[in-house]
């Protein structure tokens, strides 16, 4: 089942100079339940704008955002109520942290949500689990926290909505390499518990190849092709054309000019023990 | 919401006005400031209304521009004129209750003040509109140069310089801000509704997490500063020089024939 739907979005930032391009022009795509959709794009192709209407931050210059088949926009009043169904975890949402304590601070959306004492409690201790935050980090301050540990409680925060939809905007950006790896898992374990859609923007082709069940690429605020991982990364001049790539070790395949080509490290392993044991 | 916050509102154009140097502008501010409120009778009034104009006029910027500086001052302005309305009891009586009466007087008053409240904002728009907040500062630091001599030797380079930087980090916060609004509300911060004592709560997610990264962004700033070897004011030189040109004669021209009006009419009526 469609559990979101964006049809023909334009989005146009007004007070720029009227020559401006639109941010996003005539986008449409579905999002099925339970899938992990990768957003891929040059700086400035318009997946951070495209990103912030899936959850009523942004409206629709012109264009529909569909909930489970619902405008989300049906009823502007209620617009609040789809923050808790679509869950953004925005770039550096280390820089959101704001309460004397870490679990003070993952509490604040489901409060938002009206939810009150024990059941906020037990919430928040939940998902402190999942994305595994100690419980003696709970009474420190979030600003005492290292970088990785920051982005961890940020990201809780998010999660602590349980939100049905979650969408990560460059959520590895500015980590060391077990940082991603974390952040990584943090996204695994979340969907493992709650059976939710995943929507991950990332530079690292890597990761989406590694994660994502499709890939949206999105070229100058277009929809520039829209697949499964294996499909979209076939497609490797093009997605060189438009300043993106393919996975690390395809690269490394297609320039030793071989035609069955990976996408993951695994992969090409198993690629490569095949060949070496049919040698042998 | 927050990018129609406008500062250091800088109006790009051609005229004589823009190509004034900052410090004689600020200078004929001033003086047009003064001007204005020593004019007494209707008549200097009139003369300093055009005069305004003209610098309106010959500024080329949009005259809906200043209108929209009036826009925000109304309450000022409406309590002003309201308060001088029953302040004098000259002139014949127009209205009259209870204890108040409004006068001829009242109202030529009222409309007197207001007035004057009107020219002062415009010209002070003429400088802001016309003049990038860095030449203005530029400017304010030359003019209180004379103040090195009297023992604050670098308080007027400092003075400056936080100035320019708080005027070009202004942008950059507002960005900011949004940016964690944003942020908040995808946690369902609610920042629309709400009983006052609410909304002013609903406010401490944001500027928390504001101040904090304004503080870091200071750190970052003076360490960038201080190795490119910043040492304050100390023989620092400038790569743009502050010269006078033609429209700066013109200006000073202009304000000596406008201060002659404005006195000569204030003593002949
Ligand atoms: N708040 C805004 N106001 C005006 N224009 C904006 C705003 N945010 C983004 N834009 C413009 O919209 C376009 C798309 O920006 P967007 O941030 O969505 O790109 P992006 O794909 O997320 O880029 P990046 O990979 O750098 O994050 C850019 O040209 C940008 O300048
Ligand atoms: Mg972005």
């Amino acid at each position: 089942m469609a559990i979101l739907e964006v049809r023909n979005l334009t989005h146009t930032y007004s007070g720029n100079s009227p020559f401006m391009n639109d941010a996003v022009k005539d986008v449409s795509f579905t999002v099925e339940k339970g899938e992990i959709i990768g957003i891929i794009g040059h700086t400035g192709s318009g997946k951070s704008t495209l990103v912030q209407h899936l959850n009523g931050l942004l409206k629709p210059t012109e264009g529909n955002v569909l909930f489970e088949n619902e405008d989300i926009w049906e009823n502007p009043k209620e617009i609040r109520k789809i923050r808790s169904k679509v869950g953004l975890v925005f770039q550096y949402p280390e820089y959101q942290l704001f309460e004397e304590t870490v679990f003070k601070d993952i509490s604040f959306g489901p409060r938002n949500m009206g939810l009150e004492s024990e059941a906020l409690e037990n919430t928040v201790k939940e998902i402190c689990g999942i994305v595994g935050v100690k419980p003696e980090f709970f009474e420190k301050s979030p600003f005492d926290l290292s970088g990785g540990e920051k982005r961890r409680v940020a990201i809780a925060g998010v999660m602590a909505m349980k939100p049905q939809v979650i969408v990560f905007d460059e959520p590895t950006a500015g980590l060391d390499p077990k940082g991603r790896e974390d952040v990584m898992e943090i996204i695994r374990s979340y969907r493992k518990a709650t059976n939710a859609t995943v929507i991950i923007i990332s530079h690292s082709m890597e990761d989406m190849a590694a994660l994502a069940d499709k890939v949206i690429v999105m070229n100058k605020g277009s929809l520039y092709m829209f697949g499964t991982a294996r499909e979209v990364f076939s497609h490797s001049d093009e997605l060189r054309k438009i300043g993106l790539n393919v996975p690390i070790v395809s690269q490394v395949f297609e320039a030793l000019g071989l035609n069955n080509i990976p996408l993951t490290v695994d992969e090409a392993v198993e690629i490569l023990k095949k060949r070496v044991g049919d040698n042998a | 919401m927050l990018k129609d916050i406008t500062f250091g509102q800088y109006y790009d154009a051609t005229s004589v006005v823009h190509k004034c140097d900052p410090r004689v502008k600020i200078l004929l501010m001033i003086a047009f400031i003064v001007l204005i409120f020593v004019s007494q009778n209707m008549f200097s009034l009139a003369f300093a209304c055009v005069s305004v104009i003209f610098v309106l006029l010959i500024s080329r910027v949009p005259i809906k521009l200043f209108l929209k500086n009036l826009k925000a001052i109304w309450v000022v302005l409406a309590f002003t004129a309201v308060i001088n309305l029953f302040y004098s009891n000259t002139g014949k009586v127009l209205v009259s209750f209870w204890i108040v009466e409004i006068t001829t007087g009242g109202v030529y008053r009222a409309v007197f003040m207001a007035l004057r409240i009107i020219l002062l904002i415009f010209i002070s728009s003429v400088l802001t509109y016309t003049t990038t907040p860095n030449s203005l500062t530029d400017g304010i630091e030359s003019l209180l140069s004379p103040l090195k001599y009297i023992g604050l030797k670098n308080a007027v380079h400092i003075f400056a310089m936080m100035m320019t930087i708080a005027l070009r980090f202004i942008p950059t916060l507002i960005e900011e801000a949004e940016k964690i609004m944003n942020a908040q509300k995808a946690r369902g911060a609610d920042l629309e509704n709400g009983s006052l004592v609410e909304r002013v709560k609903a406010l401490i997610p944001i500027l928390i997490p504001l101040l904090i990264s304004s503080v870091r962004r200071a750190y970052e700033l003076a360490e960038a500063m201080e190795c490119r070897c910043y040492n304050g004011g100390v023989g620092k030189t400038r790569m743009k020089q502050l010269t006078l040109s033609v429209s700066d004669l013109y200006a000073i021209i202009f304000i000596a024939v406008f201060t002659c009006g404005i006195i000569g009419l204030n003593i002949i009526f």
